[in-house]
């Protein structure tokens, strides 16, 4: 009782504390620490966080994804597209980028499409900067990863598509150049989700493309039944699986394709969403693949440059019954902070989402709790986790949306083609749904695909960025989040691949420690801001805070600012933002 | 005339089952029949008759006080004693109609109807054994009585006693005039022997001289699905649904068609069950069973709710609401209802079964343990609680306990594709590569199958001849 009534207490202060000056706080926080120090344990504010929309007539975002609907229900139609959030001029403010879709074997537009940059004004609009800076596509676009490539401290993007994808080389005066044919890793056929990682710690960053199914105009298979006479787009049963490919970066502008050396190519999928990750702690990126209608592929990088695909033992590639589900998008996060990283897949309505805890020797088990109930009429694609409160624990943000737009139709089982955002809060062990407390937007519909992070007023809390399919994406601002203290880290590496995935990152704020590893891909189509947002609950300092890359280097830091985005240059430390 | 009991004992599935022709011999019928008291007074007649009248215009208060007086006038009186117990079964007081009833059987050792209604009493109270003797003796003093004969042979037949249920039937056949009433059961019973060729015999026997004869064509339908016939099951199914009119029989035929896999008709029979008596809960939980095979988990849960409403101790109404709810991952609620099923009747393995799904759900495998072993307990041949106690020390890592429940369940159920799914994994996890890959084949080849709505009988299926789920 006591303990409570003092740690209300210690709350309600902190609230208060917030709004002191910085000599206030020091006077007083000592005395406070010392009266208390028996419970000196971080305590995240409880927050009504909620995410807003801000209107495309706000943001200046007018652009509108087309899917290239047509009575034929070509497949690509109904899969895209992806965004990502990116600072493309390197002014510290994320610009957003939009994929589209474009002229195909089946589709010849009207007039010509093309992906959208926006750039951030910092003021809370965008101006649209897509011919000015020459990435408007032309392709059948389906998404986009986002990573400075060849480190030469600007950001390129990768966009993956039905035909050849394109690599828009980052040129450092506001324009890109598509090198994907000089770089090699044009991959025709048809590409889903991209993944920058480096498998082989050479610190260069290597690229990993999933492959959907094998597909052309002629291969369009009538799937229609007697209740609609009209065809609707079919279950990728039906069309054969081919490999991904993984691309080695050579280092000199050009990539191999290592697929089959790899172990990759041996693993034909109808792959969507990948994510890179490291499933059992020994310092190499492992991979795990969500296919649609065959098992989950978990490839353990076995070093030397090779994979072992181990889904089935690791009990992430089926169902419990042994049935392969339609997975779609996925993500990686230590959500207990049991220091393993364990998994997210989205898959179609009535297969339900799974959430696999890391048992910690290669094996998961699917422990959805609360999300299975909300999820069992929904089929998602974008997701993350990510601290939306500020709290130190990773959330759930969930995307989703029916692939058939003549679902309602077809069956009586209450699916929907729209379907609505969810928002589960990370209560530890477990998540629990707090949609109905996030915002109005989670009381609508949306045909949703692609979702991405970013903080893009800078404010200390994370954005959300969601591309739906032929509709208007949905840019939602974070309220709240900031409200529990946070430090944000911009990594740059000098000797680790460009991006720093794979580093980890150790923190001890208020008494608690806290891990995080940087991953890599993720979500559906789409690609988050690349800085680490830490929440750190109402802890007014960080205690330490080390940096750990994969070249090995690790970087303590101490007397960190808070509310803040600091540089963290790898064996150099901090330079202040 | 219904059962004695408001409480939905197995037997009390049965109750509809019965096709037209035989419909006066349902199960739980009271046996009311007044002799003829040639040594007695006329009144004692009359008011014996009065009060087997009373009883059946459901006027219990008034039989009741009739029937104590006469008692105490004539405390030995067989058919009075016999009435009381009856009415006293009728009001779920079943140790005191037996009380009633085995005094009369004592005074009067030939008095047949008492003995029909000891048979009764005798399934009403899960002594199926005691039945089987009581309907003996009806057989013994009257040879020719085609309501105990048929019975005798039914009860043996779910009592898996093959062979001396077609020796009772082909007995009374070969006895009576009327041989055609035999028939069916007489096919079902060479069906379950594994003799195609006589059950057909005698389901063509019946079919040639009454073509609409539901149960007949059901047992074809039976036989065309053992012969890998779909088309020609769907045929005798739907003809069979067709030519059905009361909900009684629209009732057999859609438990059949959801057994069969003849999933559409069994809905449509079943819905128009429902229609016909929309406040009888066993319709209700078929048709509901209906909706789950058609993935209408919601519309499945309405009917479940209104067949509790109506019955409050429905086993089976709780159980099956629970599983929906399970399916539907609202996990407290369903374990409330499957807590219900237990208390409601003890005796079925499928709510431990659930109840330990729900824990293994809630990541607590150890605690999922004794729940499927209980579920085994009860029914040791439940190859669905097998592999899920096998997946659950499989989570816990005990490799050879999870083996050794997983080989069985699939070797009690070969079609369950979760059992080979659950080895598969057993053996990736134990570096048998081949094994893993073998398991993973017999899931390709199973799927077919499971399409069909076989394979891992994760929804269940009512069906008069099998009431367990599984």
């Amino acid at each position: 009782m006591l303990v409570n009534f003092i740690r209300k207490k210690l709350h309600n202060k902190s609230r208060r504390l917030r709004f002191c000056n910085t000599l206030n706080v020091i006077l007083f926080l000592p005395l406070m620490l010392l009266s208390l120090s028996s419970i000196v344990v971080a305590q995240a504010l409880k927050l009504n966080v909620t995410f807003d929309e801000i209107p495309a007539g706000k943001s200046g975002i007018t652009w509108v994804h087309n899917n290239a609907h047509s009575s034929d229900r070509y497949l690509p139609e109904t899969l895209g597209a992806g965004c990502a959030f990116l600072d493309y001029d390197n002014d510290g403010w994320m610009d957003v980028y939009l994929v589209n879709s474009g002229p195909a074997d089946f589709y010849t537009p009207s007039a010509a499409l093309k992906n959208a940059l926006y750039h951030n004004n910092q003021d809370g609009t965008f101006t649209e900067v897509t011919d000015k800076t020459g990435v408007a596509g032309g392709t059948f676009g389906m998404g986009v990863a986002a990573a400075d490539y060849d480190g030469d401290g600007w950001v390129d993007f990768y966009v993956t598509s039905y035909g050849r994808n394109l690599l828009y080389h980052n040129n450092g005066n506001g324009t890109f150049t598509d090198v994907a044919d000089k770089a090699g890793v044009a991959a025709p056929g048809w590409s889903t989700c991209a993944v920058w990682f480096d498998y082989d710690n050479d610190g260069k960053l290597d690229l990993f493309v999933s492959s959907f199914v094998a597909y052309e105009k002629s291969l369009n298979i009538l799937c229609t039944d007697e209740t609609l006479s009209r065809r609707y787009y079919c279950v990728p049963r039906l069309f054969k699986p081919r490999p991904s490919h993984l691309f080695h970066n050579e280092g000199n502008g050009k990539f191999t394709d290592v697929s089959k050396e790899s172990g990759i190519a041996d693993s034909p999928g109808k792959s969507f969403g990948a994510v890179a990750t490291d499933v059992n702690n020994d310092g190499l990126m492992d991979l795990f693949i969500a296919n649609d209608t065959l098992p989950n592929f978990l490839f353990i990088n076995k070093g030397g440059g090779k994979f072992e695909e181990s889904g089935l033992a690791a009990g992430v590639a089926f169902s419990d019954a042994g049935k392969p589900r339609s997975g779609m998008g996925v993500d990686a996060a230590d959500y207990d902070g049991d220091g393993w990283q364990d998994l997210f897949v989205a898959n179609i309505d009535q297969e339900f989402f799974s959430l696999y805890h890391n048992q910690k020797d290669l094996i998961f088990a699917d422990e959805p709790g609360e999300i299975g109930a909300a999820t069992r009429m929904l089929s998602g694609w974008g997701l993350r986790f990510f601290d939306y409160d500020n709290d130190g624990d990773p959330d759930l943000f969930l995307v989703n949306g029916h692939p058939d737009d003549f679902i309602e139709m077809r069956t009586s089982t209450r699916v929907k083609y729209k379907e609505p955002l969810l928002m589960f809060e990370n209560s530890g062990r477990a998540f629990k749904n707090v949609s109905g407390q996030s915002g109005a937007v989670f009381s609508r519909e949306f045909s949703g695909r692609g979702m991405a992070t970013g903080d893009l007023d800078n404010d200390g809390d994370l954005d959300v960025l969601v591309s739906n399919n032929g509709e208007a994406p949905l840019l939602l601002r974070n309220d709240g989040g900031n409200k529990n203290n946070w430090v944000g880290l911009q990594l740059v590496a000098t000797k680790s691949n460009p991006a720093g995935v794979g580093v980890t990152i150790n923190w001890q704020a208020g008494g608690v420690k806290r891990s995080r590893l940087r991953t890599a891909g993720g979500s559906y189509l789409s690609s988050h801001d690349p800085r680490e947002l830490l929440g750190l609950g109402n802890a007014r300092r960080i205690e330490n805070l080390e940096v750990r890359w994969p070249s090995g280097k690790v970087d303590k830091l101490q007397n960190l600012p808070i509310n803040s985005y600091v540089k963290v240059i790898e064996g150099e430390g901090v330079a202040r933002k | 005339m219904h059962g004695f009991s408001s409480q939905p004992k197995r037997a009390a599935l049965l109750l509809p089952t019965q096709s037209g022709r035989l419909g006066a011999l349902s199960l739980l019928l009271l046996f009311l029949t007044v002799p003829a008291l040639t040594a007695q007074t006329g009144s004692l007649q009359e008011r014996l008759e009065n009060a087997a009248a009373l009883i059946r215009e459901n006027r219990i208060a008034e039989a009741e006080v009739q029937l104590q007086s006469l008692l105490k006038a004539a405390p030995n009186e067989t058919a009075a004693l016999n009435l009381l117990g009856a009415l006293r079964a009728q009001q779920g007081r079943l140790n005191e109609a037996e009380i009633l009833l085995t005094r009369a059987a004592k005074i009067d050792p030939d008095f047949v109807p008492v003995h029909m209604n000891l048979a009764f009493l005798y399934l009403l109270k899960s002594a199926p054994a005691k039945t089987i003797a009581e309907l003996k003796l009806v057989i013994k003093l009257d040879p020719g009585n085609v309501e105990a004969n048929y019975k005798l042979g039914r009860l043996l037949l779910t009592q898996g006693q093959i062979e001396e249920a077609i020796s009772v039937l082909e007995n009374a056949r070969s006895a009576q005039s009327t041989s055609l009433v035999f028939a069916p059961l007489l096919g079902d019973a060479y069906l379950q022997k594994g003799d195609i060729g006589k059950a057909e015999e005698n389901y063509l026997l019946v079919l040639g001289v009454q073509k609409n004869n539901v149960d007949a064509m059901l047992g074809m339908a039976r036989i065309s699905r053992k012969r890998g016939d779909p088309k020609a099951t769907f045929e005798y199914v739907s003809q069979a649904r067709e030519r059905s009119s009361s909900a009684e029989l629209l009732y057999k035929v859609g438990v059949t068609a959801l057994e069969l896999g003849v999933f559409d008709e069994a809905h449509t029979a079943l819905e128009q069950a429902a229609q016909l008596k929309p406040d009888e809960p066993i319709y209700l939980v078929a048709f509901g069973a209906a909706e789950v095979k058609k993935s209408d988990l919601f519309r499945s849960e309405k009917l479940f709710r209104r067949a509790i409403e109506l019955q409050p101790n429905n086993a089976q109404a709780q159980m099956y609401l629970g599983y929906v709810l399970y399916k539907q991952k609202k996990l407290n609620e369903a374990r409330g209802y499957l807590e219900q099923a237990i208390k409601s009747d003890t005796g079925v393995p499928e709510p431990f079964y659930y109840l330990g799904l729900i824990v293994q759900e809630e990541n607590d495998d150890e605690r999922a343990i004794p729940l499927l072993e209980r579920a085994i307990q009860v029914s040791p041949a439940f190859a669905n609680a097998h592999v899920a106690l096998g997946a659950s020390y499989l989570k816990l890592k005990d490799y050879p306990r999870a083996q050794k429940e997983l080989e069985l369940g699939a070797k009690l159920n070969p079609d369950n594709s979760k059992a080979h799914y659950q080895l598969a994994v057993l053996y990736a996890r134990l570096k048998d590569p081949k094994r893993a890959q073998a398991e993973m084949e017999i899931i390709e080849k199973l799927k077919a199958l499971d399409q069909s709505g076989k394979g891992e009988g994760d929804v269940f299926v009512i069906s008069p001849a099998t009431p367990n789920p599984h």
